[in-house]
């Protein structure tokens, strides 16, 4: 659905984007995850033709983004941070106007968004009257009308409040499920990542560190934690023997391919050391992102 | 699909407040300077020119005169600002607002975008400018009997109209002047197009306008006056000339258009290579 190769932006001497390569499947809720300024935002900016890359290309679909923007945007909807309307207009004339830059729009169409946002009964008051939460709603259905395939979404919940924050993740789960969207979704928050993604891809510094599915990312190394006395002692055994090729923190070894818990606990019987705990561990998606941003530390 | 999305640019234009506030603006002056004309010993002064001319008085101290001699002033300092205003709005104040941002996030172009925003400027522009022409008839009818038309500017026109023929020469001077209105506006608009506030493109907009006046005006330059955007700007005036000059007036008009598609395609040039973030 998007493919992204080698995209590149410099903003005079500053290299916001570095040589982005990912890839977004038919059906993704795929999170783009990065601290402020990594260049998730640049790099939306360029797959919606708004930013012009030094180098690269951004393809939606069969058509790349800067030769073909019309037919590359002509089945997608996007939201932004802070949505901006034309506050002395109604809700129902704002969404008019941003929805026929795409295509010709029927009333009835527009009806049928409101409802399925939950704007009905508002939409012909001014927007200056609507309160956060209303205004992404808003935002949800400008996007919606054309009837998109995909939905790019940057930091869509900033500046929500809680219920705001609560009810929009609802509604992007809504929109997969019920609609069968494909979503690309950027944010910062971990925990919102974690929650809607299935595939994810974190950018450092505009350089992408990582791509992969989120059950990849819990899986992590298979990192086994382990409770010992004499940790390290095991672990240089352990390592020794080729059970183990890896550890940290004091408590955590990874095991060598094809070795399971059970074997550990047996040698580390034979060789007399007592288990006080040992199990599979799953990585949190921080602690995976923290461990990234460790290797590749920002500036 | 095209004047669907004029009709929504239109919308937006004419949905802000601030829009109104030229109509507002000029309504409220041509009261005021109607009045104090009407009130003052300026009308006497209008009828003595006249009578020392050899024209009566009686005869041309019309809502056509009092209109016209309010509108003079009002096209050359006012018309200019709120042009700017609107055009100077246009691009910046919705790359300001971030509602750029969620247009470019669509299938237009932007030079499309351009092309109807800039529109929507023009039918501004010449309602505006007729706007200005019929309350200015408007207002004076109660307070001047009907009758011919008596134009004067000081040292560049001297004329008289009777009331037909006076009322088509009116007319025709502020659809003229809506080429005027466009033109500022469309300057601003091209000023608009680059990256800067709203506020700004309004002012450069204005300085060109006033610098080009003021180098028209030093006499020395005199010479030089065809090569000023003023100059060709006040194609209007020539509307109260007798007889008319229908050369200088196309000349000045194929002069404007060229302005307006030249600023058009630089405020295009500029905008489209322009990269559009929050």
């Amino acid at each position: 659905m998007i493919r992204l190769k080698d995209l590149t932006k410099r903003f005079g001497q500053r290299l916001a984007v570095d040589a982005l390569t990912l890839e977004v499947r038919r059906g993704d809720v795929f999170g783009l995850l990065g601290h402020n300024g990594a260049g998730k935002s640049t790099s939306i900016g360029m797959l919606l033709g708004q930013v012009w890359p030094s180098s690269g290309e951004a393809w939606i679909g069969d058509h790349e983004v800067s030769r073909d923007r019309s037919r590359a945007l002509a089945r997608v909807g996007a939201i932004f941070e802070a949505p901006a309307f034309y506050d002395y207009l109604s809700g129902w004339r704002n969404v008019e106007i941003l929805a026929g830059y795409s295509s010709p729009l029927s009333q009835h169409r527009l009806a049928e968004v409101f409802e399925w946002v939950g704007l009905s009964g508002r939409e012909h008051q001014v927007v200056r009257t609507y309160s956060h939460g209303m205004r992404a709603r808003l935002a949800l259905a400008q996007a919606l009308v054309p009837d998109p395939e995909l939905l790019i979404l940057d930091e869509p919940t900033n500046g929500l409040d809680p219920e705001g924050i609560h009810e929009m993740r609802a509604t992007i789960r809504r929109l997969h499920a019920e609609l069968g969207l494909t979503l690309l979704l950027s944010s910062h928050l971990l925990t919102e990542v974690e929650q809607l993604c299935n595939r994810i891809a974190v950018l450092n510094k505009g350089r992408k560190v990582f791509e992969g599915g989120l059950e990849e990312v819990q899986r992590g190394q298979d990192w086994v934690f382990l409770q010992t006395d004499a940790f390290d002692l095991v672990v240089t055994r352990l390592t020794a023997e080729g059970l183990v090729v890896g550890a940290r923190d004091g408590r955590r070894i990874a095991l060598a391919s094809g070795v399971a818990v059970s074997d550990v606990v047996r040698r580390l019987v034979e060789l007399g050391h007592p288990v006080h705990g040992i199990g599979r561990e799953t990585l949190t998606l921080e602690e995976f992102y923290l461990s990234l941003m460790k290797e590749a530390p920002c500036s | 699909m095209f004047l669907i999305q004029l009709r929504h640019e239109l919308w937006k234009l004419f949905g802000k407040k601030r829009t109104y506030m030229g109509f507002a603006m000029f309504f409220v002056a041509q009261v005021v300077i109607l009045m104090v004309f009407r009130f003052s010993r300026a009308s006497r002064g209008m009828g003595d020119l006249l009578e020392n001319n050899g024209y009566d008085i009686t005869a041309f101290l019309s809502p056509l005169t009092a209109a016209c001699f309010t509108n003079f002033w009002l096209a050359y300092l006012l018309l200019p600002l709120y042009g700017s205003l609107v055009g100077g709005d246009l691009v910046a104040k919705e790359a300001e607002d971030g509602t750029l941002r969620m247009i470019l996030a669509r299938p237009v172009s932007r030079t499309r975008l351009l092309l109807l925003k800039w529109l929507a400027g023009a039918v501004f522009s010449v309602v505006l400018s007729l706007l200005l022409g019929l309350t200015g008839l408007l207002i004076g009818l109660p307070f001047f009997p009907w009758g011919g038309l008596f134009a004067f500017v000081p040292g560049e026109l001297f004329a008289v109209f009777p009331a037909d023929v006076g009322l088509w020469r009116y007319a025709a001077a502020h659809l003229l002047m809506s080429v005027k209105a466009t033109t500022v506006m469309g300057l601003a608009f091209f000023f608009g197009c680059l990256p800067i506030k709203p506020a700004a493109a309004t002012i450069m907009a204005l300085s060109f306008i006033f610098l080009n006046f003021i180098l028209m005006n030093i006499p020395w330059f005199a010479d030089l006056k065809p090569w000023f955007l003023t100059y060709h700007l006040n194609l209007w005036q020539q509307m109260y000339e007798s007889p008319i000059r229908w050369t200088r007036m196309g000349e000045s008009l194929s002069l404007l258009l060229g302005f307006n598609a030249t600023f058009f395609a630089l405020g295009a040039a500029v905008f489209g290579l322009r990269d559009l973030k929050s």
